[in-house]
């Protein structure tokens, strides 16, 4: 692998924002070796935070530590690098010792979110879900922008089962980002796990319906496949009974339910309808034709 | 035209001594006075997490309420953001100082008596002198120096109208008006030297005086930490609840008639047209 091919890999890992540590760190190396970052000119800090961010990953705190060393040389008192060595601490010493550091750097400057950030996740994985939690509404309630933010504040209600609360962090979540199907399955399954079938149908039936690309004749692929059988999960409760089921968010149930129920069937039937799928159809079909 | 010999011999040291040396000078003060500008530049100022808050409170609810036409979020979910907002605005949570006391009168914020608007104007004051100064000096020296000098003449025929443009200094009323004088020239310079600099420093350089001279020294350039004047946020924050109100009424939500939708796109239903 030659030092200009590596370069390049390494240039589009950063801008498509890959996290590939394993051939990020042997990319990265081979650079290290034969060039160093020196010579690349103003490129070759990006490429030293990508390399410490890739060694931490795979675990080689060395060169991590090489990296560091560098680019604490050239920006003595960027908050970026102060980002990065935290991280290294977090991989090398005592939570204790990481959230001493991460308070000291906030006492100084309060408005820095990567830090604050930080913070909380490793509050959360000491297992201080409460504080965390704490944390993270003041956080988003400064920065509102931030979409991550809010989408591992719905993850870490969902994993306390809170999902009225979960679903209110993704209800922000979507109107940041309405444009993103991902988000909405999310809020559709997490209102399905809370139990309100009826909003969930809609939000499945949503995500479908911003699929654009995909019409009667195509065999639904990737997120449509999930959407399709979390639309089926609902309507096989709906059809049964549609008038038990109460809905939190007062959402009624969907109209023409039957209908929908037998274009759901059909649509995971088709999902199954590939080469792969055919093994699997037998299954999927008793459970369908099973109540 | 006229068809007779050039009326007027410059002489070549004209070219030499004064064309040249002036037209030299005015792009290395330019470059210059760009990295002066760099130079003076403080570092944006570091804000604190309330006055984040404070700032940013308002884009909350324009978020909200770009979507409310078709919104991804079901009515209730919205209401309840919705109403959470205008009350906080209401109740001034947002505010940097916290919410105001009921008796002490508003009045809006004064940018003189408030630290951090005064920097922003220093900033653009400081600006605002390097490029004043050097272009004064420049002037002084083509008057005291070059007054009443020809310096070039200009390959194509003009109308008199450009007389008082390229003949600025010489009062003679019967010279062709493709004779340039020299504080003309200083001024085209002046006017159209943005290219080079462009070129040669960049984009987003300060060379440029004349972009300068239309902005106000109270307005800081290019952005940067003072680019929001001082805002009366109680003010920003009544006038959002009334646009919330709004946008209340207009939300509907993507998911109210979505299974009509996919219906018809599977060809399960007829189509409502």
């Amino acid at each position: 692998m030659s030092l200009q091919e590596a370069l390049h890999k390494l240039a589009s890992f950063r801008t498509n924002n890959t996290r590939d540590s394993q051939e990020t760190f042997e990319k990265g190396l081979i650079v290290l070796r034969s060039a160093g970052p020196k010579t690349l000119g103003e490129e070759g800090w990006a490429f030293l935070e990508q390399l410490m961010l890739a060694s931490v990953d795979v675990g080689r705190l060395d060169i991590a530590d090489q990296c560091l060393k560098q680019l604490n040389d050239k920006f003595p008192v960027s908050p970026r690098v102060d980002v990065l060595r935290g991280i290294l601490m977090e991989a090398t010493q005592s939570s204790s010792t990481v959230l001493a550091y991460y308070d000291e750097l906030l006492r100084i400057n309060p408005s820095n979110a990567a830090i604050w950030k930080r913070r909380i996740s490793v509050l959360r994985r000491l297992g201080k879900v409460e504080k965390a939690v704490e944390d993270l509404n003041e956080y988003l309630d400064t920065f509102y922008t931030d979409v991550e933010g809010w989408l591992e504040l719905a993850d870490i209600h969902s994993s306390c089962n809170q999902y009225t609360h979960a679903l209110q962090a993704l209800s922000h979540a979507l109107l940041l980002t309405p444009q993103n199907p991902f988000t909405f399955l999310q809020f559709a399954e997490t209102a399905y796990s809370s139990g309100d079938i009826p909003l969930a149908l809609k939000m499945f039936l949503v995500v479908i319906d911003m699929n654009e690309g995909e019409d009667e004749d195509a065999i639904p692929m990737g997120i449509s496949v999930r959407a399709w059988w979390g639309t089926k999960l609902c309507t096989r409760q709906l059809v049964v009974s549609s008038a038990s089921h109460t809905s939190h968010s007062h959402t009624p149930v969907a109209k023409n339910i039957k209908l929908i129920d037998e274009l759901a069937t059909e649509r995971v039937l088709t999902a199954y309808s590939g080469e792969q799928g055919i093994q699997a159809r037998n299954l999927v079909s008793n459970w369908m034709s099973g109540r | 035209m006229s068809s007779n010999a050039v009326s007027l011999y410059l002489d070549p040291q004209i070219r030499d001594w004064v064309l040249f040396p002036i037209t030299l000078v005015m792009i290395l003060v330019g470059i210059l006075r760009h990295y002066v500008v760099v130079l003076l530049q403080s570092p944006p100022k570091e804000q604190t997490r309330a006055a984040i808050r404070e700032q940013r409170a308002i884009s909350r609810s324009q978020i909200l309420r770009a979507t409310a036409g078709h919104s991804p979020i079901p009515p209730t979910f919205y209401t309840s953001i919705s109403q959470h907002l205008s009350s906080a605005f209401e109740a001034g949570t947002y505010l940097k100082d916290g919410p105001p006391k009921a008796n002490t009168p508003s009045t809006p914020p004064n940018p003189i008596t408030d630290p951090a608007a005064m920097d922003g104007m220093m900033a653009g004051m400081k600006t605002q002198m390097v490029m004043m100064v050097p272009q004064m000096v420049i002037m002084g020296w083509i008057n005291f120096f070059f007054q009443g000098f020809v310096l070039i003449k200009l390959p194509f025929p003009l109308t008199l109208g450009f007389k008082s443009m390229l003949q600025r200094g010489i009062e003679t009323p019967d010279m062709d008006v493709r004779w340039v004088s020299s504080l003309s020239w200083y001024f085209l310079n002046f006017f159209g030297l943005n290219g080079l600099y462009r070129l040669l420093l960049g984009n987003d350089n300060s060379a440029d005086s004349s972009r300068d001279m239309t902005a106000s020294p109270f307005a800081a350039p290019g952005g940067g930490a003072a680019a929001n004047p001082v805002q009366d946020y109680p003010k920003l924050f009544k006038a959002e609840t009334d646009n919330l109100a709004f946008a209340e009424g207009l939300h509907t939500w993507v998911g109210a008639d979505v299974e009509s939708r996919v219906l018809r796109k599977y060809r399960k239903l007829a189509p409502a047209y």
